[in-house]
This record gives C-alpha cells, structure tokens and sequence, in this order.
C-alpha cells in the first residue's frame, strides 16, 4: 500500500503509560479522580443560567443540574440544621457554577496543544490515516464524527463517566461499575471500528 | 453581554494553578501517550496495533498500584461512582459505539481538537448535542433505568471479599507479567539497519 502510515506515538508505550498513570496518582492525591464527560454538562448547565428566561428556569429546576430544595417537609428542616427552611433551595454545587474539575478540563486542552506544538506535529488535518484507508473522505468523517461525538457523551453521562472516569479512575479505585463497563465498552468499540474501518493501513512499527 | 455575567467561581491564581496544572500534564500525557491520536485507538480496537492498548493497561495499572500506596497513608481522595448495571453497560455501549467510529473520547476529543484536528473538533461539537441529549431526556428515562439492578457505590474487594491489597498485588502483577511477555520486539531486519 502507498497510502499514509500510521505514525509512531511520540512516546513509547511504557513511559506513555507511566506517565498517565502518575499523573492521575497525582489527581487522586491532590483532589479527587480524573474524569472528563460531567465537564460537557457544567458548561451547558452554566451556560443555560445566563441565558435566562426559560433556559435558566430548565435548568436550574433539572433533576440533576437543578437548584437542589433543602427541605420539603418541616420535619426534615428541623433535624437538619438551625437555617435550613422549607422550599429554600441553595445552588447546585456540581453544575452551578464553573469549578475545579472544569480548569482541569481547560488544563488539558492547553496541555496537550502545548504538547503537539513543541513535538513537532501540530497540523491542520480533517481525517485520519484509518479513514482514508477505508476509502471514506473528509465530508464523511466530519458527519459519522458529529453523530460520534453524540453517542459518546450521551453514553459517558449515563455511565456515570467516559475512559477517564469509568475506566482509568474506576480501576485505580477498584469500583465494581469499571468491569460491566469496560467490557461494554470494547465489545461495541471493537464492533464499530470493524464496520466503519474495514481496511488496514500500514502502520509503522 | 452574557459573557460577563457567568459566574467562573473563585478566579485567582491558587485557586487555578492546581487545576490548571495537573489538566496540563494529563492533556500533554495523552497527547504524547498517542492516546490522543484516533489511528492508534482505531488500531487498537481492530487488534492491528497494540500501542493504545498497552499504554492503557500501563495507565490503569500504575494508577491501581500508586492509588492503593496512597490508600494506605491516608491521601486518597476516591470518588466511586455507583454501579447502576443498565445504564452502566447500554451507556458503556453507546460509548463505544462512538469511541469505535470516531477513535475519541471526551477527554482525547478535546485533546485532539487543540492539536489541529478539525474532526475531533465537529465530534467535541456532537459532544455538547449528546450533553444536551442526555438532559433532556434524563426525567423520562433515567432514574426509571438507573433502578434497575443498582449496587450503589460498590468496590471490588468488599463485593468479592478480598482484601484490596491481594486484589492489586494480583491484577497489577498478572498485568504487568503479561505486558512482559506480549512485549513487542524490534524485527531483525531493524536490528541490522541499527
């Protein structure tokens, strides 16, 4: 084949692996577990409230990006503190506002710019060497990527977490959720990638 | 102006250097790892390339080992998710389905977008659709899925019985003998041009 090969990863397997792995070492240490997906909510939720009107009122009554009622019965009120009043709602702590977690996300990003740009291989690209090799052009891959990236997040959110959460933080805790998760996620990544890339390209080793 | 009125929490610098900071290196990790890279995910899940896959196993296996360590002197900070078996697995397949098609993630997506990718950029778009998605369709699906089959925050070894520390020791030493034995070698023919 005279195609485009598949490049090298610019570390080798190992030391990428190492790397990854301090790092959420490091997270876990600091805070709390890397994780990835709930960001993609925040910001739509953040977003909504300063849209007001009828966004603001979805989602600040969402079951779970909501505004959270303290109390709903005076019973409940008086045995949980002096202030607490029935109907009172306070601001969802996870999704009212932009946090830790969602720097941490904006620290990705311009972490690994940086990093494509001081390796050498920030490029403008459309496809990839898999997706041309199967025949397919740009038009295709930016609409199957759309319909993609649909899947992905609506999946991540009712899984409780993506590759990030559920796989590499769910592991390193030993949450029973990462087993039915992993192997629901390979299973239908090995059959998706069966069918929308059929043939190989060459790969440099 | 909207812009001005979104509250960005507390914005000062010792609030966000930490963030910042460990966002930096996961985002520069998974860009050099070429976990970021949607040929070798691709790779990967066709069983053609193996890179992605042992840099995965090295990723959860290192951070099992050095989060146990951090168990034992106190410093984890853990955030179990509950196990909610159906949408657990329907969810992990709706993932896959994507992560199979696009060779992203949410986390590599973004990654890959900020090195260049104009796809991974129309999927980080189709990620938002999906956020969306899942929010509206939550109060009619979820909570009557999540019923179902819900184990809540369980933890491997207290659900099989076995002390943490054995089920580390042994996940991370078969992994890592496995990891030895599959190691790629350099072909003979490199070895005479080197």
């Amino acid at each position: 084949m005279d195609g485009p090969k598949v490049r090298k990863a610019p570390v080798v397997w190992w030391a990428g692996g190492l790397l990854l792995g301090l790092t959420l070492v490091l997270a876990i240490t600091v805070k709390k577990p890397l994780g990835v997906s709930t960001q993609f909510v925040v910001a739509e939720s953040v977003a909504m409230r300063e849209m007001g009107g009828k966004y603001a009122e979805f989602a600040t009554n969402h079951p779970v990006i909501g505004d959270k009622k303290q109390a709903t019965t005076q019973a409940a009120a008086t045995q949980q503190a002096a202030t607490t009043q029935v109907g009172k709602t306070v601001p969802n702590k996870k999704y009212g506002k932009l946090g830790y977690s969602f720097w941490l996300v904006v620290g990705m990003i311009g972490g690994a710019f940086l990093a494509a740009v001081f390796s050498g291989r920030w490029r403008l690209s459309v496809s990839t060497v898999w997706w041309a090799a199967s025949g397919r052009g740009a038009f295709s891959r930016l609409l199957f990527g759309f319909v993609g990236g649909v899947l992905i997040l609506l999946g991540a959110r009712l899984a409780h977490g993506c590759t990030s959460g559920q796989l590499a933080s769910g592991w390193a805790q030993l949450s029973l959720s990462a087993g039915p998760f992993t192997v629901a996620l390979f299973a239908f990544g090995m059959l998706a990638a069966r069918i929308f890339y059929p043939k190989v390209p060459e790969i440099e080793r | 102006m909207y812009v001005a009125a979104i509250d960005f929490g507390t914005l000062d610098v010792a609030t966000l250097a930490l963030p910042l900071s460990i966002g930096g290196l996961f985002g520069a990790a998974l860009y050099l790892s070429g976990l970021a890279d949607p040929d070798k995910i691709i790779g990967t899940l066709r069983l053609k390339d193996f890179h992605a896959m042992r840099t995965i196993a090295v990723f959860v296996l290192v951070g099992m080992a050095g989060t146990w360590v951090l168990g034992l002197t106190g410093q984890a900070n853990l955030d179990v998710k509950p196990l909610t078996l159906l949408t657990v697995l329907a969810g992990g397949a709706l993932l896959g389905l994507g992560f199979g098609m696009t060779g992203y993630c949410p986390g590599t997506g973004l990654a890959c977008a900020a090195a260049g990718r104009f796809d991974a950029l129309i999927t980080v778009v189709g990620m938002f659709g999906g956020a969306l998605v899942y929010l509206l369709i939550y109060p009619y699906v979820v909570p009557a899925m999540e019923g179902v089959a819900d184990y809540g925050k369980a933890r491997m070894p207290e659900t099989f019985g076995v002390d943490a520390q054995w089920l580390v020791l042994g996940i991370v030493g078969v992994g890592t003998l496995l990891l030895w034995i599959t190691k790629p070698r350099k072909k003979a023919a490199d070895e005479l041009a080197a």
